[in-house]
C-alpha cells in the first residue's frame, strides 16, 4: 500500500528503520562528527607544542606515551573507580524508579517528593564525602554513596514525566476491556516511559563516574579519584592530563554505549527530557504562592525528621553525626552563635561570587554559541557530537586541568563553573534551536525572512524551554563546581569551610554548611524555574500543560 | 441493512443520561438528560457541533465516564459487565496503536486484555481482513494514517464485539482514504451482527455509513433531529443528497452562537 495519506501527526520525530540491513556506511552526520573529533585532538596537541615548557598543558602525545608507561597502574585504578561507579549507578537508579513509582501511584506526593529529591541532589558532594567516610569507616562505601546521589536525579526527573506521557486514549483502550491500574502500568506506563528512563541512565553514566571519583577524593586508599589528586597536588602535568583524558574516555564512552542500548531498545527519543516545573492547579497569585509555602514546609518537616530519624535508628555518634538541633543551637541559642553565622556567611560570599559570574557566563556563553552554530548548520554537525561527548566529562577531571591553567585565583574558578555549565546548555540550546515547528521556519521562507529574523521569531522562542531545563539543572553543577574548586584550589569559601571543617572534626560548622548548600542550591533552582514559568507563559504556554 | 445484522449486538438504551463536569459556578453541562434507544446490530451516526458532547455520550456508553444522572444499559446489562467480557471494543480519533507494539502486536494485544486465548492465525486473518496483509510485523510509525485506522479497526474487531463505539475514527485522515476506509471497513462489522454508535464530523460519512442519523444540539447535547437513513440511499443518490441537506438544516439549527463563541474564547 502506497503512503499516500500524507503526514504522521504524533511521530513525526521518529526515523523509520528499514527492514533491510544495510551495510555500515559513514554517513554525512559520521563524518562530520569525525571531522569536529580529530579537529578537537589537533587544536588540543596545536595548544600543547605551542604552550611547551609552560607546564600547563600535555598534549595528546604525551599523554599516550605516560598511559604506555604507566598503564598498570592506570587499569587497577580503573578497575576499582569503575566498579564503585557501577554500584552507585544501580543503587542511584533504582532509588529513582522507587521515587517515581511513588509519585505515579500517589499523584499529590509529587511536589513533596520533588523537593525532596532535589534537596538531597543538592548535598554538596564535597562535604557529604567526608561526612559519609566517618559514618562508613574505610571501604568503598562513601564512594558508592556519592555515586549514587549524583545519579538518582537526573533519572528520577525524565521518568516521572515518561511514566505520565501516554496520551489518555491508551488508558481508555485499557478500560475499555474491562482492565484496571495495574494492566494500564504494564502495558502503557512502563513501556511509554522506556525512552525516559533510557535517556536519564544515559545521562547517569558518566555521573556516576564523577561521584566515585569525588568519593576517591575524600580519604580513599585506591582509584582514580585518589590518582588525580596526588597528580595534582604533585604539580604533575603529564599524569594531570592522563588521568583527566582517561576518565573524559571513560564518561564518553558509557555515554555512547548507552545511547546505542537506547536507540536499540526505544528508537523514539522523547521530545522534552526535563519538563518545566508542572503548572498548579490553584488559580491567582496569592493561591500559588500559600501552596508553594505549604509544600515548602510540609517537605523541610518532613526531611528534617528523616535526618533526625536515621541518625537515631542507627544510634549514630553526636560527635560527628550531627542532629537538626545540634545546628539550631549551635547557629541561634549558642554564646557565639552569631561568630558561627558570620564564618558561614562570608564562606557564601566568596562562594557566590564565583557561581554567579560563572553560571551566567557558562549559560550565556553556550545559548549564544548555540544560536551562531544555527546560523552555520555545517559547523554545527561537527560541534554538536563533540560538545555531547565533552559535556559527559565530569567536572572533577577538568577542574585540575583549569587549576594547572589558569591558577587558584578566580578566573580559574569562575572558568571551571562556566565549563560546567557550557556544555550541557549548549547542547540543550541547539536541541531546542532544531525544534521549531517546521511550518512556521516555511511561513517566515515564504516572506522571504533573512535567516538572522528566522533565529529571533521561529527558532528562539522554540529554544527557551530546553534553554531553562538546563538553566535549572545548571545551579546544583556551578554549586558543585565551584565548591569543587574552592576545596582544590582557590582555599576560599564554601567548598574551603567545607574540606578544612572536615579535615578538623569542626562537624557543627561542616554540616551547617552542607544544609545552607544544599538549601540555597534548590532555592536557585527554584527561583530559575520560577523564572522559567513566567517566560514561558508568555512565549511558549503549550509547554506548561 | 438492518436484516442482515440479525441481532447479535445488544440493544442500548440511554434513560435520563446527563453528565456535568465539575461543580459550584465552573461546571459545565455537557449532555442534557437523553431519552434515547440504538436499535440492536444496527449502526447509528451522532453528529453535532464540536464540543456538543456527543462523544461523551459515546464515552458514557462505553463505561469510560460515569453518568452524572440516569443509566446506559446494553441488553439489560451496565457497560462494566461488557467490559470485562471484552464485547465492547472503542476506536479512537488518533488510532491509539502502541508505538512499540507492531501491527500483530497490537491487534493480539485485545484478544489478552479481553482475557481470551491469543490465537495468532486469527489476528493474522483480522489484519488481512482489513487490508493490512504483509504489514503484520510494520510499527505504527512505519504506517500512514489511514493504515493505522485500519490496524486499529482490526484490534476492535478481533475479539467481536457486540458493541462498536466509534469516535471520529477516520476523523484525522484525507477525504480519499476516508472513502476507502468507509467503502471497505463497515462491512465487517456488520457481518458481526454488532451494535455501532459512530460520532462523525461528516455528514456524508454519516449518510453513507448509518441505519439513523441523530443530530446533537451546542452544548449540552439535546437532540434536535432523528433521522433515518433507508437501505437503499447513499450519498450520490437523489435521496441520499436530500438527506445530507436535511441533516446540515438540523446542524445549523442546534447550532448556538453564543455557546460556540464561548467556546472560541475558551480555546
Amino acid at each position: 500500500m502506497m503512503r499516500l495519506q500524507g503526514a504522521m501527526p504524533r511521530n513525526k520525530g521518529i526515523a523509520v528503520q528499514g527492514p533491510a540491513l544495510r551495510l555500515p556506511r559513514l554517513s554525512r552526520e559520521g563524518a562530520q562528527a569525525l571531522a569536529g573529533a580529530l579537529g578537537a585532538v589537533l587544536l588540543w596537541e596545536l595548544a600543547a607544542r605551542w604552550l611547551a615548557g609552560s607546564y600547563l598543558l600535555a598534549g595528546p602525545v604525551d599523554v599516550a606515551r605516560y598511559l604506555q608507561a604507566n598503564s598498570g597502574l592506570m587499569g587497577r585504578a580503573l578497575a576499582i573507580t569503575l566498579e564503585n561507579a557501577a554500584w552507585g549507578f544501580v543503587a542511584g537508579n533504582l532509588a529513582a524508579v522507587a521515587l517515581a513509582l511513588v509519585v505515579v501511584m500517589a499523584p499529590r506526593s509529587q511536589p513533596v517528593v520533588a523537593a525532596f529529591a532535589l534537596v538531597v541532589f543538592c548535598l554538596p558532594l564535597v562535604a557529604t564525602g567526608p561526612i559519609l567516610r566517618v559514618l562508613y569507616g574505610p571501604g568503598s562505601g562513601p564512594q558508592i554513596t556519592l555515586a549514587a546521589l549524583a545519579v538518582y536525579y537526573t533519572t528520577f526527573i525524565p521518568l516521572m514525566v515518561g511514566l505520565r506521557a501516554a496520551p489518555a486514549s491508551w488508558f481508555d483502550l485499557m478500560r475499555v476491556y474491562g482492565r484496571g491500574a495495574w494492566t494500564a502500568f504494564v502495558q502503557v506506563r512502563m513501556m511509554a516511559a522506556l525512552p525516559y528512563l533510557l535517556a536519564g541512565l544515559q545521562i547517569a553514566a558518566p555521573a556516576a563516574f564523577l561521584g566515585a571519583m569525588v568519593g576517591e577524593f575524600t580519604g580513599a586508599e585506591r582509584g582514580m579519584g585518589v590518582l588525580a589528586l596526588r597528580a595534582m597536588r604533585g604539580l604533575d602535568v603529564e599524569a594531570t592530563w592522563a588521568l583527566a583524558t582517561v576518565a573524559a574516555g571513560v564518561a564518553m564512552l558509557a555515554y555512547g554505549a548507552l545511547g546505542w542500548v537506547a536507540r536499540a531498545l526505544a528508537p523514539a527519543r522523547p521530545e522534552v527530557l526535563l519538563a518545566p516545573p508542572p503548572a498548579t492547579a490553584v488559580s491567582g497569585r496569592a493561591g500559588r504562592a500559600l501552596r508553594g509555602a505549604g509544600v515548602a514546609l510540609v517537605s523541610l518537616v518532613l526531611m528534617l525528621a528523616l535526618w533526625w530519624g536515621v541518625m537515631e535508628a542507627f544510634g549514630l555518634n553526636r560527635f560527628f553525626a550531627k542532629r537538626p538541633d545540634d545546628l539550631w543551637g549551635f547557629l541561634v541559642t549558642a554564646p557565639n552563635a552569631a561568630a558561627n553565622r558570620a564564618v558561614l556567611w562570608e564562606a557564601s560570599a566568596q562562594t557566590l561570587a564565583f557561581v554567579l559570574p560563572g553560571y551566567l557566563a557558562g549559560l550565556g556563553l553556550g545559548a549564544v554559541l548555540a544560536m551562531v552554530l544555527v546560523l552555520a548548520p555545517g559547523i554545527a554537525g561537527a560541534v554538536l557530537p563533540v560538545a555531547v561527548a565533552l559535556r559527559s566529562v565530569p567536572i572533577v577531571t577538568t577542574a585540575p586541568l583549569i587549576v594547572l591553567a589558569l591558577g587558584r585565583g578566580a578566573a580559574g574558578t569562575i572558568t571551571i563553573v562556566a565549563v560546567m555549565i557550557f556544555f550541557p546548555a549548549l547542547v540543550a540550546c541547539l536541541q531546542g534551536l532544531r525544534q521549531a515547528p517546521g511550518q512556521v521556519l516555511d511561513v517566515m521562507a515564504t516572506y522571504g525572512a533573512s535567516p538572522l529574523s528566522r533565529l529571533v521569531h521561529a527558532r528562539l522562542p522554540a529554544m527557551l524551554p530546553a534553554f531553562f531545563a538546563a538553566a535549572r539543572m545548571s545551579v546544583p553543577a556551578a554549586v558543585l563546581a565551584v565548591t569543587v574548586a574552592e576545596w582544590l584550589a582557590t582555599g576560599t569559601g564554601l567548598g574551603n569551610l567545607m574540606a578544612l571543617t572536615a579535615s578538623t572534626s569542626n562537624y557543627n560548622l561542616l554540616w551547617s554548611a552542607v544544609v545552607l548548600v544544599a538549601l540555597g542550591s534548590a532555592a536557585g533552582y527554584a527561583l530559575v524555574g520560577a523564572v522559567e514559568r513566567r517566560v514561558l507563559a508568555r512565549v511558549a504556554p503549550e509547554q506548561l500543560r | 441493512m438492518a436484516e442482515q445484522s440479525a441481532g447479535r449486538g445488544p440493544a442500548i438504551i440511554c434513560a435520563g443520561l446527563a453528565k456535568t463536569f465539575g461543580s459550584g459556578p465552573a461546571a459545565v453541562e455537557a449532555v442534557a438528560p437523553l431519552e434515547l434507544t440504538f436499535g440492536a446490530g444496527e449502526l447509528t451516526a451522532l453528529v453535532g457541533p464540536s464540543g456538543c458532547g456527543k462523544s461523551t455520550v459515546l464515552r458514557m456508553v462505553a463505561g469510560l465516564e460515569a453518568p452524572s444522572a440516569g443509566a446506559v444499559t446494553l441488553d439489560g446489562a451496565a457497560p462494566a459487565d461488557l467490559q470485562g467480557a471484552g464485547e465492547l471494543a472503542m476506536a479512537f480519533q488518533d488510532a491509539s496503536l502502541l508505538p512499540w507494539r507492531s501491527v500483530r502486536g497490537n491487534v493480539a494485544l485485545a484478544l489478552k486484555l479481553a482475557r481470551r486465548p491469543v490465537d495468532l492465525a486469527a489476528v493474522d486473518a483480522m489484519i488481512a481482513r482489513v487490508g493490512l496483509a504483509g504489514f503484520e510485523g510494520a510499527r505504527p510509525a512505519e504506517l500512514s494514517g489511514g493504515m493505522r485506522q485500519r490496524a486499529a479497526i482490526a484490534r476492535c474487531l478481533v475479539t467481536q464485539p457486540r458493541v462498536l463505539l466509534l469516535d471520529e475514527p477516520f476523523g484525522a485522515v484525507d477525504e480519499l482514504t476516508r472513502a476507502r476506509l468507509n467503502a471497505d471497513l463497515p462491512a465487517l462489522w456488520r457481518a458481526q451482527g454488532t451494535t455501532a454508535l459512530l460520532v462523525t464530523h461528516s455528514v456524508r460519512e454519516a449518510v453513507a455509513l448509518a441505519d439513523r442519523i441523530i443530530v446533537f444540539s451546542s452544548r449540552p447535547a439535546q437532540v434536535v433531529a432523528d433521522l433515518p437513513v433507508p437501505d437503499a440511499v447513499s450519498p450520490d443518490t437523489a435521496d441520499g443528497r436530500a438527506l445530507m441537506a436535511q441533516v446540515t438544516e438540523a446542524l445549523s439549527q442546534g447550532w448556538d452562537d453564543d455557546a460556540a463563541a464561548g467556546r472560541h474564547a475558551a480555546q
